[in-house]
């Protein structure tokens, strides 16, 4: 029987921990993935992310290679989509930036000179919503500080080892981008319900007019079953 | 020696021994004279205490298989033996860990985890094991039997009928992915394959039936599952069912649009998936968006941080 390659999983990551990548592993043997190496540890070959389309740009005039920007709440990933991400490539075409994405993407490193810049080559970029968002921010946060739990208890010696990674520092990333979520969904159901009350106001007065017995008298209606 | 492979030893011949009345500190001594005074290799340190006990205790040699533990009685804390099947491998988070995934036997089924440090043979889906002195913890209300270096893995060659292998499950995942041959496709009306130009790769040229199907990728951020959506539930999601597949490919001459129409609608979804799971392929039996009540969650995730 033939086996299939693994598919890789797609990692929750924030950008800012993911931007401050320096280090790839694996690629090693032949069939062996190359993995970005986060300073929490986290080892991404494949990224899901839900975020703002910012911007989109072709590199160079009908080069047909655009960079592109996708904020979260703690900064925004660089991406790249080229004729190699022809799915990807497509649905760009149709977005106007800002927009909600929901983006799956293969995550690299690229080299120049003595730099290191993290970057995303999109497989797939599909229009989203604001509540996928806010579910995205959620898992990430929650996957952020399981990593920084796992560094606590020792466990990912390669990536203390690289970057002695400020825990705190990414913590209170995380924290605050649960806060903000926090603040926006009360914001929001406080609205839901004004709105509900205004509308039950209106519908008592519309009660009010109907059930005025000296305008309209019910015994006028036949009521069946 | 390692701390934890001397206790794995020391419980390994407890729990043969306990319901004699042996107790625990009685091993341990015999074990540390023997090991650490007279440096005798482990193996034979191990026989000879169990030889030992088995004479005290006037025990017949039969009585003394290495007791295997049921999976639905395996208690956290405890060092334990079990005959199980690999029902699946998911992908390590962690490089501690070599392997992980599902294990089962005819009473049920856990998580396992092979520690990178245990440096055991790799399992393999599908394949039935002897699992000997691995420990039994617990998180988050969830067992999960740890194979470490302590532990031995043999090969087996009995098969172990799983209990509720193919039992329901939830998951909740992004759609990350959905393969190319879905969507309004033609099928081999003997096999169920999609066929190409009239053909099928078992049965050649063959009659073929049009059917609505997608072959899909969800995804949690720690696993992946090969997840099959059918008509009814494309139609739950999208209000695309055949019919209106059909329509769409009438009007645009191109069965292709129906793939580009449901990739539009359900890429990059969050749904929660209710279905069989068999390896690692989930076939839906039901599925919605997933639409939690965000606001509690984060609260709780917060508390859980202290902040
Ligand atoms: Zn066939």
């Amino acid at each position: 029987m033939i086996r299939t390659a693994r598919r890789e999983v797609a990692k929750r990551v924030f950008s800012k921990e993911f931007n401050a990548s320096k280090f790839k592993i694996g690629g090693e043997g032949e069939k062996e993935a190359v993995y970005v190496l986060t300073p929490l540890g986290l080892r991404c070959n494949r990224l899901f992310i839900v975020g703002v389309l910012l911007e989109k740009e072709e590199v160079k005039p009908d080069s047909d290679m655009w960079r592109i920007r996708i904020s979260d709440p703690t900064g925004a990933f660089l991406g790249f989509v080229s004729k190699f991400q022809p799915e990807a490539l497509e649905s760009l075409a149709d977005l106007n930036p800002p927009e909600i994405v929901a983006v799956t993407a293969k995550a690299k490193l690229l080299e120049r000179d003595d730099r290191v810049i993290p970057l995303i080559r999109p497989e797939t970029i599909n229009v989203s919503d604001f509540e996928t968002r806010d579910y995205w921010v959620l898992e990430t946060a929650k996957a952020t500080l399981k990593r920084i739990k796992a560094i606590e208890r020792g466990e990912e010696k390669l990536a203390i080892e690289k970057y002695n990674p400020n825990l705190e520092e990414f913590r209170m990333t995380a924290i605050q981008a649960l806060m903000k979520l926090k603040e926006e969904q009360s914001i929001l159901e406080k609205e839901e319900k004004t709105k509900e009350e205004e509308k039950d106001e209106e519908e008592e007065k519309d009660l009010g007019f109907e059930l005025d017995e000296e305008i309209v008298d019910l015994s006028d209606f036949e009521i069946g079953d | 020696m390692a701390e934890n492979r001397f206790q794995a030893i020391v419980e390994e011949i407890y729990e043969r021994f306990k319901s004699y009345g042996v107790s625990r500190k009685e091993i341990e001594n015999r074990l540390k004279l023997l090991l650490y005074e007279f440096k005798v290799p482990e193996e034979e340190a191990r026989r000879t205490i169990i030889n030992g006990l088995r004479k005290n205790y006037n025990i017949v040699k039969g009585d003394l298989k290495p007791s295997i533990t049921k999976i639905s009685e395996i208690e956290p804390n405890t060092w334990v033996s079990l005959k199980a099947k690999v029902v699946q491998l998911w992908e390590p988070n962690s490089p501690a860990i070599a392997q992980t995934g599902l294990i089962g036997d005819e009473t049920g089924i856990t998580r396992f985890v092979v520690w990178a440090k245990a440096n055991k043979k790799r399992l393999e889906e599908g394949k039935c094991y002897l699992f000997e002195r691995v420990v039994v913890d617990e998180f988050m209300g969830l067992k999960s039997v740890k194979v470490t270096s302590a532990s031995e893995v043999k090969e087996i060659d009995e098969p172990i009928e799983v209990k509720d292998e193919n039992a329901e499950v939830e998951v909740v995942g992004a759609l990350v992915s959905i393969q190319q041959n879905s969507g309004l496709i033609q099928v081999c009306k003997l096999c169920g394959r999609v066929v190409k130009a009239g053909v099928c790769v078992e049965h050649g040229k063959v009659e073929a039936n049009e059917v609505l199907r997608l072959k899909s990728v969800l995804d949690d951020g720690e696993r992946t599952y090969d997840l099959i959506l059918d008509e009814k539930i494309i139609n739950s999601l999208t209000g695309i069912g055949l019919r209106e597949a059909r329509k769409l490919a009438e009007e645009h001459l191109d069965r292709g649009v129906v793939l580009l129409e449901l990739k539009k609608r359900l890429l990059g979804k969050y749904l929660r998936v209710k279905g069989e799971l068999r390896f690692r392929t989930l076939n839906a039996k039901s599925a919605e968006f997933y639409k939690p009540r965000i606001i509690e969650e984060v609260e709780k995730v917060l508390e859980e941080a202290g902040a």
